[in-house]
């Protein structure tokens, strides 16, 4: 079985924001939820300046699934973490459980209500993004299942990012040459999604 | 199933169609396939073989955009005084829109003089060629852009000026070994188009960079072995500095300097003024980097050159800072060599220039010529007037209360592009008749005008097609929201209105479209037939390089570049024939003082924002950032007590205004930066009407200014 992961190679990611739009336009989320971020970190010190994606890791033990009473986050065997929107009921324990404040509880907000929305449109948006209930990336499980990448990993114009299953040998995740390391505490968690964090630059040269 | 298959409320098949996004200013843009149901466009992703990709954060929110209930659907009629608070601006016929402009352009023929109507394409740029045709035909020589007020030309003018051809540079090949990346961010900006992924593939390749710019930009933290973070303003003294190790150190190419730039000596004599250590004083860049970096570039080559549109030009010396870094390819020959700055061997027949600007036959550039001298800037900007055809438009407000302009007719105009934006703002409401063309209603610019027309969207515009070198694509339309027409729909029927149905084929945008494309024996029908792929005008032969040499250079085939002197000009004779210096001299910028002590740039980019637009156009863009940052170092911060999400009031010499402070190393000490277009912290409010005497640019990136805590 399939292990699903990805490999961000922080030397090549700008912050262009991309990844974050596109995956608003693949999944058409709330206002003001953003499955996917990038984050600008700098040290004063050294004088680096890094851009950070960051979203669901996808942990093989995720605290999210173990957190929920309602048993409404499950793993798929290729490793997906998915909600299940009809057990959740938008306790919020999954949110303070996550390492990495990946998930959010949705609003009932859509965009352009100022304009009048369409019950029709309001219905819909309910049914795909209940509001109420969490709201985290699903690692775009539709595009998976159809072969393809997820929508941030595909539309990464600097190539910032590598899909693949991380237990087959040949997949392009294994191509990187750098051994590419987790966020945080991850012995307890094991996240699927890892970071190739650049070599230390000299401040000197640069 | 997909949120997207759950979001198709009627179900049915999904229909596949090809356009080009407009998010940033280039044309042609980035191509996208889109997918539509009944409810309209519910995706995109790039256009396989399109040549301009991979798409951005814009791209995908034109989607969004598209949507907005916001957008304007019908023309707009002011009914109220210019100096009311409200406009009453009210729906109007295209038909009673059309009576409204051609009576008035027939007035002021007769009354004044065709030449007294300013034609203006902002952006998106795509209008331009139908536009020109208009002005032209009605028998205006008094058209401009963005690109003559205030972005691309500046630069155009230095490279025409000093290699005899127009280049922003190239990206690196197999054979470069170095590269110079100056004043512009190809990280964010995507210059050309989103870049980034192939020079990051080049580093992997062992290509070296160097970059030049006082931020520290994504393109300076992922690529650069060398950043020079350079005080703004003073690129000739920074060129010069590199320049005079090179030539002290016998890195030069000296075979290519002798045979093909002119004026070496005075360029040698000039340089050497500029020692690292003078330098250093000058710019902020320490002399052991200015030296290093020198002989990175000479010592690596092929050396390739990327530069901004304007990033270089936004001050009182555009025109020679340019020009002057302009010679640090040319000292070291990488002037059309493998690997450094190239120009086409063969452009696409009926071109001169970017496709933007449409093919000179259809644009009517020969008759726009034959009408130079009653263009409004040849007496500030002589030269600028001899070499560009586009006005140059910074002094409107002059000729405006001088009455030699009586009525402005714009496609895409943002009024706050010039500097002291209110004076424009005023002038354009005293004028007898002001038209605007856009997508939203944008009250920084249409409250002043007396008519806003809706403006189709990229999904629905079927002009212009795209050129991309010899390759050309078509679009497949959807139809426009409310009334929207797309501008040249616009152009096109006002020109047919005026008398002149022929000229502007009764207003038929493809049989416009046709008219250029028999230029290479096609049609649009051709281009819908292939429209994945294009169609691709094969060239004659395989790309030559050393064309000086070839006399492929020059437009009567004699050996040497398309200057005067058909040489490389470091000593400019076109400058010389207009009494300004030949040489591409340093001036000291603004000084910064004891009430003033920090200098204020503006114009850098972020990545999903161009200019003013997406502010409010889609939401998701908007939701990145929904106010002005004033980016300040921490040291600076620190001096003065402001800590990120304070607000500060920011003054220069000239304004000042309110603005939310984000402390940041991305910007070098001594200086803030701000992203200029956003309407409620318009910060060409701060800079003054100076201009470059070449160029008439403006002081973007000059100014001095304080900053203190509120």
């Amino acid at each position: 079985m399939a292990r699903y992961g990805i490999v961000v190679d922080v030397a090549r990611c700008t912050g262009c924001m991309t990844c974050m739009v596109a995956c608003k336009e693949e999944n058409r989320t709330r206002p003001g939820i953003w499955w996917n971020k990038v984050f600008q970190i700098e040290n004063d010190v050294s004088g680096s300046i890094v851009y950070i994606r960051h979203a669901c890791m996808h942990c093989d033990l995720p605290p999210c699934m173990d957190a929920c009473s309602q048993k409404a986050i499950y793993k798929r065997p290729d490793g997906i973490v998915l909600i299940d929107e009809t057990k959740c009921r938008g306790d919020g324990d999954c949110v303070l459980a996550c390492p990495y404040d990946a998930i959010e509880i949705n609003s009932d907000q859509v965009y352009f209500s100022e304009w009048g929305v369409s019950d029709e449109d309001v219905s819909l948006i309910n049914r795909i993004h209940p509001p109420g209930k969490a709201s985290k990336c699903n690692f775009c499980v539709h595009r998976i299942d159809k072969g393809k990448e997820p929508a941030c990993v595909e539309s990464c114009p600097s190539t910032a990012m590598t899909f693949g299953d991380l237990d087959d040998p040949d997949s392009p995740v294994q191509q990187k040459r750098r051994q590419p390391v987790p966020l945080l505490n991850h012995q307890k968690f094991r996240p699927n999604v890892s970071y190739m964090i650049p070599e230390p630059i000299d401040p000197i040269s640069r | 199933m997909s949120d997207l298959e759950k979001m198709k409320k009627n179900g049915g098949p999904l229909s596949v169609g090809y356009t080009f996004c407009d998010g940033c200013n280039e044309a042609p843009f980035c191509g996208m396939k889109f997918y539509q149901s009944v409810d309209g466009i519910i995706r995109i992703e790039p256009w396989p073989h399109f040549p301009a990709a991979p798409l951005c954060s814009k791209a995908f929110a034109t989607v969004q955009r598209l949507k907005n209930p916001g957008r304007l659907l019908y023309p707009l009629k002011r009914t109220r005084p210019k100096d009311a608070g409200d406009p009453g601006f009210t729906r109007i016929s295209w038909d009673e829109a059309y009576d409204i402009i051609t009576a008035h352009l027939q007035q002021i023929k007769k009354n004044y003089s065709p030449h007294h109507v300013f034609f203006y394409v902002g952006d998106p740029k795509e209008p331009r060629a139908a536009v020109q045709r208009l002005a032209v035909t009605y028998g205006s020589a008094n058209y401009g852009c963005e690109s003559s007020t205030a972005c691309r030309r500046a630069a155009q003018l230095a490279e025409l000026l000093t290699y005899g051809f127009p280049t922003l540079g190239n990206l690196p090949t197999d054979e470069t070994g170095v590269m110079l990346i100056w004043g512009t961010n190809p990280a964010h900006s995507g210059q050309p188009f989103m870049c980034h992924g192939h020079l990051a593939d080049a580093k992997d390749r062992g290509v070296k960079f160097i970059v030049v710019d006082p931020r520290k930009t994504p393109t300076v933290t992922t690529l650069a072995d060398i950043h020079l973070q350079v005080r703004p303003g003073t690129t000739a003294a920074l060129a010069a500095g590199i320049m005079y190790v090179i030539f002290k150190e016998e890195l030069y190419d000296r075979s290519f300097c002798e045979n093909w730039i002119h004026g070496l000596q005075q360029l040698m004599a000039y340089v050497k003024q500029f020692p690292p250590e003078r330098v250093e004083n000058i710019t902020w860049v320490p002399a052991r980097k200015i030296v290093k970096a020198a002989r990175l570039y000479a010592g690596n080559g092929p050396g390739g050159l990327l530069t901004s549109a304007q990033g270089t030009t936004h001050d009182l010396n555009a025109t020679n800072n340019h020009r002057s870094l302009l010679m640090i390819p040319a000292i070291c020959g990488y002037i059309d060599i493998p690997g450094g700055i190239i120009k086409p061997t063969e452009p696409l027949e009926g071109m001169a220039g970017p496709w933007a600007d449409g093919p000179p036959d259809f644009s009517l550039r020969k008759q726009l010529l034959a009408m130079n001298t009653y263009r409004l800037d040849r007496k500030a900007f002589p030269l600028w007037a001899e070499k560009m055809f586009e006005v140059q438009t910074n002094h409107i407000v002059e000729w405006i209360h001088q009455g030699k302009i009586k009525a402005f007719l714009g496609w895409g105009v943002n009024m706050m592009i010039w500097p002291q934006t209110h004076e424009y703002q005023e002038a354009i409401a005293s004028l007898d008749f002001s038209m605007a063309v856009d997508y939203f209603y944008r009250p920084q610019t249409h409250r002043f005008v007396d008519m806003v027309l809706p403006a189709a969207m990229n999904f629905e515009r079927l002009a212009p097609f795209a050129v991309h070198g010899r390759r050309i694509f078509g679009r497949t339309p959807i139809q426009p929201a409310g009334e929207a027409r797309e501008d040249w729909q616009i152009a096109l029927e006002i020109g047919t209105r005026l008398g002149y149905p022929e000229t502007f084929f009764n207003g038929d945008v493809e049989v416009a479209c046709n008219n250029i494309l028999k230029l290479w024996g096609i049609t649009y029908d051709d281009l819908r037939e292939h429209q994945e792929e294009g169609i691709l005008v094969p060239a004659k032969g395989q790309p030559i390089y050393h064309k000086y040499k070839t006399g492929d250079m020059r437009p009567d085939g004699k050996p040497g570049f398309n200057t005067p002197s058909g040489k490389i000009e470091a000593v400019s004779t076109d400058l010389e024939r207009y009494g300004y210096p030949g040489l591409p001299e340093f001036k000291e910028p603004m000084q910064t003082n004891a009430e003033y002590p920090l200098v204020l740039i503006s114009g850098a980019r972020v990545p999903f924002i161009t200019h003013s637009k997406w502010r409010e156009d889609a939401p998701w863009l908007l939701e990145l950032q929904r106010e002005a940052l004033l980016s300040i170092h921490p040291k600076n911060a620190a001096e003065n007590n402001i800590h990120s999400g304070d607000m500060v009031r920011l003054k220069t010499p000239f304004g000042e205004m309110t603005v939310k402070a984000t402390s940041t190393i991305m910007v070098v000490a001594g200086v803030v930066s701000i992203m200029h277009g956003w309407a409620d912290a318009n910060v060409n409010e701060l800079i003054p009407r100076q201009f470059d005497p070449v160029s008439g640019f403006p002081p973007y990136k000059e100014v001095v200014c304080s900053v203190a805590k509120i």
